[in-house]
């Protein structure tokens, strides 16, 4: 597993797809996406964090996905690791490997075309017992899956867990996922994002990264329906960039929404340049972070 | 009368928060510091008593007058933040000549129309502002007043 080899929205049916992520916002933008395709396809999704299920709820939300219904008809289960993968704090990889084959039978039972299980690895940090079964746990969760109608995407935090784990556990799965990024570095970060789907700039940015914010913001244009550019951790922008990202905006609200959210200072900056007079340019001022 | 506030050594700073004489900001920059440069200028900024939006505009010009004498002129230069007398003054020489190509025509082509909306962006947020451009380099200065906004 080196370089991802997909993104979040391309999964197969029996895909165990292993997802880095660099920071929070980057993990739950994609574990929407995954969430959402999945009820948009009709399977049982069941999001295993250290989240609140209402907290997931409200994350999903947020990314404009009702998940209340789903959760009230037993689509959606948002739920913690406790009780399903550890048991009273420790791990055991056959333990945890029996409920994966319990649930895929529950699902097929309930009449669900099939499952899609996100499950945030964050638990492994803790000092649990029986993590040295990891990668078992990881090849039994292969062995379920394969030829089935059961996905399931493992979360690993890229800037907690070592590279030595990484690596071991990397061989099991089918597939890597991480967030189309096109420019990264300690002040800056563009990615593609997926609920909703749009791009993400954060940090500062100046015509450093003229290049790969024109690639960004070129592929930003091209996303189907309605785009979102959300600048919400953007603290600063000089005016070459500032100019790209309204005319970006400009050549989306042609012919549909664009949703810019930023900071009131870059607000302020896009709103000089005339854009919220665009019949569909939302222009979204967030606080500052 | 903001001049004979800030001259208040000691007394308790008018509401605003003008501050009397705090040290100057010299720094100097390249295509490789403006991120620090703006870091240095915003927390000048703030220091100066300015409300956050006002910060930004602060950081915004001096950012765009760094970047013009980085790609358009000497490719490095000097900055000085100052507050005083209840204006904040910022200052970006460029003493060296202007970068090959640049400037043949005896001095408009580094603030010439292909970077005028880094131009336009320190007009726009600056009480005044002004370019001095001779034989040795270019000289720009922004200045912000102090006083808060009615």
């Amino acid at each position: 597993m080196a370089e991802a080899d997909a993104q979040i929205t391309e999964l197969a049916v029996d895909d165990h797809a292993c997802l880095t992520f660099g920071d929070e916002e980057e993990l739950l933008d994609l574990t929407a996406a995954f969430v959402r395709d999945g009820l948009a396809a009709g399977l049982q999704v069941v999001w295993l964090s250290d989240a609140a299920p209402q907290q997931a709820a409200g994350e999903l939300a947020r990314r404009g996905i009702q998940a209340q219904p789903a959760l009230e008809r037993g689509q959606l289960t948002a739920a913690g690791c406790e009780g399903r993968l550890l048991t009273g704090q420790a791990f055991h990889a056959d333990t945890a490997v029996g409920w994966l084959a319990r649930q895929v039978e529950s699902s097929r039972q309930a009449g669900f075309p099939g499952l899609r299980l996100a499950v945030d690895m964050g638990w492994a940090l803790r000092p649990v017992t029986g993590i040295e079964e990891l990668p078992r746990f990881e090849e039994g969760i292969t062995g379920i899956l394969d030829g089935g109608t059961a996905s399931v995407l493992c979360q690993y935090d890229r800037g907690r867990f070592d590279p030595v784990t990484l690596a071991s556990v990397a061989e099991f799965h089918t597939r890597s996922v991480a967030a189309a990024t096109y420019y990264a570095d300690a002040v800056l970060r563009i990615c593609r994002q997926y609920a909703p789907p749009g791009i993400r700039i954060a940090g500062e940015i100046d015509y450093h990264a003229e290049e790969p914010l024109a690639l960004a913001l070129a592929e930003a244009v091209r996303l189907e329906g309605d785009v979102v550019m959300n600048m919400s951790a953007l603290a600063f922008a000089d005016a070459p960039c500032t100019a790209m990202i309204a005319d970006a905006a400009r050549t989306v609200a042609a012919s549909r929404t664009v949703v810019l959210q930023c900071r009131p200072a870059v607000a302020a900056r896009l709103a000089r340049l005339g854009i919220t007079r665009l019949p569909r340019v939302r222009l979204v001022t967030v606080s500052d972070g | 009368m903001t001049g004979d506030r800030s001259r208040r050594e000691g007394a308790q700073g008018p509401p605003s928060g003008v501050p009397s004489r705090p040290a100057a900001l010299e720094q100097d920059f390249d295509d490789g510091s403006l991120y620090a440069l703006r870091s240095a200028v915003g927390a000048h900024a703030a220091a100066a008593g300015l409300p956050p939006g006002r910060v930004y505009d602060v950081v915004a010009a001096a950012h765009e007058m760094a970047a013009n004498a980085v790609r358009h002129g000497a490719g490095h230069g000097h900055l000085r933040l100052q507050a005083a007398d209840g204006v904040l003054t910022c200052q970006v020489s460029d003493d060296g000549p202007a970068a090959p190509g640049q400037g043949e025509d005896g001095g408009t082509a580094p603030w010439s129309a292909e970077h005028s909306h880094g131009l336009w962006v320190i007009e726009e947020v600056a009480d005044q502002f002004t370019i001095d451009r001779g034989p040795a380099g270019t000289t720009a200065t922004a200045t912000f007043t102090l006083r808060p906004r009615k």
